[in-house]
């Protein structure tokens, strides 16, 4: 007998709000963003920065649909699950990658600190973080990473409010 | 060194009709303006600010409103329950990195906002949400709104 038959999950949480049938403007306006932020990306990029967000948002439903994707495309487990810890594991990346989760990490956390005076715990997008950003990514490609790390956010909030269920997402369904 | 002020066109287009669709569905500018000022607010874009004030005090928002919005929740007597409920749930959603959407603050919200306005409710604090992080981070400067 394996263990598998005899582990009894906690039961699934039904979702909150069926946010895009009740408003398929603004979903298509999502969709629509979406599209247009990924432009000029290296998808493979791409799916470390939406994991990424998707950890510091603590969005279930996104990181369950982004691994499953990243996966799908040849990205490794390790890779994936160092996300969690990348300042540490920056030899897992390139240089442009760490720049890359540098910049998602600062754009995700606006909130938190109440100056820049006060340092590191949220407020603001360092000029250092920015600057190392801009060394790796020309100022197009730049301007597309920053769209794609706010619409990742922006999935992230549609997603934790609306309680959206993670586990039934299929690599591949929505792209 | 100066940030860049390129936005894809199509990004800004698509922004745009994101926040046009989830304020049309709210169907309450005043309230709108409230919501998206206090989100501008908690991730300090200076830019929003400057903007959404400039269109509040167009809308004829309270000033009273506008001047005690960063403290509503001690400002007593000055918003009323639903005002109230769409602020929570706005900080909440602004605030996810701190950890989720409270129980408590969704269904007040849901006892005041119907389905159908409560999904526009979270379309327009997710909009100015993202709107906040393509200007913070860009680092654009307040007072290039025109009305």
């Amino acid at each position: 007998m394996t263990t598998e038959e005899t582990v009894a999950y906690t039961p699934e949480h039904p979702p909150r709000l069926a946010w895009a049938q009740h408003a398929p403007e603004v979903y298509k306006a999502m969709l629509r963003l979406d599209t247009a932020a990924r432009r000029g990306l290296d998808p493979r990029l791409l799916e470390l920065v939406k994991i990424r967000a998707s950890q510091l948002n603590h969005c279930a439903f996104c990181l369950d649909m982004h691994s499953k994707d990243a996966l799908a495309a040849g990205e490794s487990v390790e890779r994936i699950i160092q996300l969690g810890a990348w300042e540490e594991s920056r030899h897992f990346y390139t240089e442009k990658e760490v720049a890359a989760l540098e910049l998602t990490d600062a754009v995700t956390v606006l909130t938190g600190g109440t100056s820049q005076a006060f340092g590191s715990g949220g407020g603001f997008v360092p000029d250092e973080v920015y600057e190392r950003a801009a060394k790796h990514f020309e100022e197009a490609e730049l301007a597309q990473l920053i769209a794609a790390i706010t619409v990742i956010n922006a999935w992230n909030r549609f997603g934790v409010t609306c309680r959206m269920v993670p586990g039934h997402y299929e690599a591949g369904q929505h792209q | 060194m100066s940030r860049t002020d390129v936005l894809d066109r199509e990004v800004g287009r698509a922004l745009s009709a994101l926040s046009a669709a989830a304020k049309k569905g709210l169907g309450d500018p005043a309230l709108a303006e409230l919501v998206v000022i206090r989100a501008s607010q908690l991730n300090h874009c200076a830019f929003c600010l400057d903007m959404h004030l400039t269109i509040a005090r167009e809308h004829g928002v309270d000033e009273r409103q506008l001047d005690l919005l960063a403290a509503w929740e001690e400002a007593e007597g000055v918003f009323d329950e639903r005002e109230r409920a769409a602020l929570a749930l706005t900080e909440a959603v602004t605030v996810l990195t701190a950890g989720f959407v409270p129980d408590d603050v969704y269904a007040t919200a849901a006892k005041y906002f119907d389905e159908n306005r409560l999904a526009h409710l979270v379309g327009l604090i997710v909009a100015i949400n993202n709107w906040n992080r393509v200007m913070v981070a860009r680092r654009i400067p307040p007072g290039g709104y025109r009305p």
